[in-house]
């Protein structure tokens, strides 16, 4: 941080009351009281990083309208991408602007992600903390859900965490409504067709009556 | 360069002593008298607070809280013009489309809910009522304004044509009137000549219109009079839509040249046409301050600006956002303003610590409504090269869905919160 913003002693003095007319040994006190709280602010705006003293702040403000503020989504169909793995990360982003994983919204972004500097992005996004949605699921979906994710565990974890050595994503706290899309695009392999890697997974998605997709997904967004 | 020098003297005289400062600033004691707000820091002033200007707001504050930021804007509320065409069919209300500007003055965003009348760029100041408010840099964001005298007897008529292209108290009366008109009735509207605010709206538009009088009012018709050679954005998806709808009378290259309100009449160079109901959106500039403010080009309709910062071509220290804009490949929607808004507010805030702008392409998602269930989108992604916005690539939804409507209901939510919250 190069810049240094001034809190003036004037602008703090404007604080104490003109009328109020001290004595002087309490003026004394208030004087040396202002100079202590301006150099205490003047510490604090010069230690404070600012938004844009990261360059990656400035990289990510197009995902915001859609994935929220730092990637926390609170909308039910795009997904929260803060905190999301760095390199599952750089992965969707490259099967996005090759179409392997189609998308009419994100293939001209991820292309623009990669103008950008996918490796900044991807670094800003993994550094947020993810709050989970604040979507809330019936219990009784989630109840039903619960019992269909038993055969979700062995990648995505007990909690719902993944793995991010195996590029697994975490699904816990994730928007019910984008889940539950993704369920669908897996089941009939319109996400990232042909993936070896993900033939088992769809194979299991197949097994799933589409009517407990919204349950299995209320199951996920519910989990912290 | 006179206000340069001007500034630099009035700059030099209120650090100077106070006699000084007196004497220096006796000839504009009147101008003094009415600096309501007198500016103790930085200080960035924003006119008008639709989707280009609430963003901007909203990111000067989130990028450098030290900076102090006015919000002038007559409306005490947010009113979406995205969405709007589903309050003519019924599906959503005004009042879902309305927001307070509360989260902007949580943030510490001041409002100052009036008009302004004039903008001071040598002075850097702006007029309010009887007053005036000091800036360090000018964001401005009008949105449009309309040609009325483009259209022979449409000055006199303004008053009871509906445009219903601002969110507000048209769309509830144009609503009212199309659930008002006898089956068999006539909805006349008419599709101005690019450029205009929201390029696929007028077509949503029509099938939100057809959509209603389809269930409703079976044998009414929507004639659309188009002035453009045809459907100017989303052409194929909208066509297929509008498969659906065969009470959709459309007529391309049918420029609207006057109106007579006495016989229900527009006339087009070819024809009369009878309405029933007349949605007339007209030809369209840049909001009238931006004009007054010479911040437009010569042809006096849109403004010019530089494509990373979205300073003014004509006056420094002015950054013009949203649709009064031209120049850039880019349409004229509330995603793009946003957008605009954000980068502008950074550039801002970089120019006033003294640090480098950055690189801040923007980008266009756009749904429309086709029906009540289902949307269409289509998106624009952009890079900036030799200081100049190009496009990187133009990507539609393969056909419209249930699935595509509900991206954009959540689309609406993110972006409000990107805007206001």
């Amino acid at each position: 941080m190069t810049t240094t913003r001034s809190y003036s002693s004037t602008r703090l003095g404007a604080l104490v009351p003109a009328a109020a007319r001290p004595p002087l040994i309490s003026k004394i006190l208030i004087s040396l009281a202002i100079a202590a709280l301006a150099l205490i602010a003047a510490l604090g705006a010069a230690e404070a990083a600012g938004p844009l003293d990261d360059p990656a702040f400035a990289k990510v403000i197009t995902c915001g309208a859609c994935h929220g503020v730092n990637g926390n989504s609170k909308s039910d169909m795009q997904p929260i991408i803060a905190g999301l793995d760095a390199a599952y990360f750089k992965r969707q982003i490259e099967n996005y602007a090759t179409g392997k994983r189609p998308s009419p919204e994100m293939e001209p972004y991820a292309k623009q992600v990669q103008f950008l500097g996918v490796e900044w992005i991807s670094g800003f996004f993994a550094a947020q903390k993810r709050e989970p949605t604040p979507l809330r699921a019936q219990p009784e979906a989630v109840a039903r859900g619960r019992t269909v994710a038993a055969q979700c565990v062995i990648c995505h974890g007990e909690s719902g965490r993944g793995d991010a050595a195996r590029l697994i994503p975490g699904l816990a706290g994730q928007p019910p409504g984008y889940l539950a899309q993704q369920m669908v695009l897996f089941k009939a392999d319109t996400r990232d067709p042909g993936d070896p890697l993900l033939a088992a997974k769809k194979a299991l998605m197949r097994t799933i009556p589409d009517g407990q997709f919204p349950d299995l997904a209320a199951y996920y967004s519910s989990l912290r | 360069m006179k206000g340069v020098t001007r500034r630099r003297f009035l700059r030099s005289s209120s650090v100077g002593l106070g006699l000084g400062l007196a004497g220096g600033l006796a000839g504009c004691a009147a101008s003094m008298k009415g600096d309501f707000a007198p500016k103790s820091g930085r200080r960035v002033v924003v006119i008008g607070g639709g989707w280009g200007g609430a963003t901007a707001a909203r990111y000067v504050r989130m990028a450098d809280p030290s900076i102090e930021v006015y919000l002038i804007e007559p409306n005490k509320e947010f009113v979406s013009c995205p969405f709007s065409n589903l309050v003519l069919s019924g599906l959503r209300t005004i009042e879902s489309l309305t927001q307070p500007y509360d989260g902007l003055r949580r943030r510490g965003v001041k409002f100052i809910h009036e008009s302004v009348t004039a903008i001071e760029p040598d002075t850097r100041r702006v007029r309010v009522g009887e007053g005036y408010l000091a800036y360090d840099r000018l964001v401005v964001s009008p949105g449009i304004d309309f040609q009325w005298e483009q259209i022979e007897g449409l000055p006199a008529a303004k008053d009871s044509v509906l445009h219903a292209w601002k969110a507000g108290p048209q769309t509830v009366e144009l609503a009212r009137q199309i659930q008002a008109m006898p089956d068999g009735g006539n909805f006349v509207l008419t599709v101005p000549p690019v450029a205009y605010r929201c390029p696929p709206g007028p077509y949503e538009r029509i099938c939100q219109v057809a959509w209603y009088l389809k269930a409703n009012k079976p044998k009414s018709k929507v004639i659309v009079l188009d002035a453009n050679q045809n459907i100017v954005s989303k052409t194929a998806l909208f066509r297929a839509a509008w498969q659906a709808y065969p009470n959709i009378d459309y007529r391309a290259s049918n420029k609207v040249t006057g109106i007579d309100t006495s016989t229900r009449e527009v006339r087009t160079d070819f024809d009369k046409v009878k309405y029933d109901v007349l949605n007339l959106i007209p030809p369209q500039r840049a909001g009238a301050i931006a004009v007054q403010a010479d911040l437009a080009g010569a042809d006096k309709r849109w403004c010019e600006v530089d494509h990373v910062t979205y300073e003014s071509v004509k006056q420094k220290g002015i950054h013009v956002v949203g649709d009064a804009t031209i120049g850039l490949p880019v349409p004229k929607s509330g995603n793009v303003a946003n957008n605009m808004g954000k980068a502008a507010a950074l550039s801002i805030v970089s120019l006033l610590n003294g640090q480098a702008v950055p690189i801040m392409p923007p980008g266009n998602t756009c749904y429309s409504w086709v029906s009540d269930r289902e949307a269409i989108a289509v998106v624009n992604a952009y890079k900036i090269e030799n200081g100049k916005v190009v496009q990187i690539e133009q990507k539609l939804t393969p056909a419209q869905s249930a699935s595509v409507a509900q991206r954009a209901e959540g689309w609406r939510q993110s972006i409000w919160a990107d805007m206001l919250s």
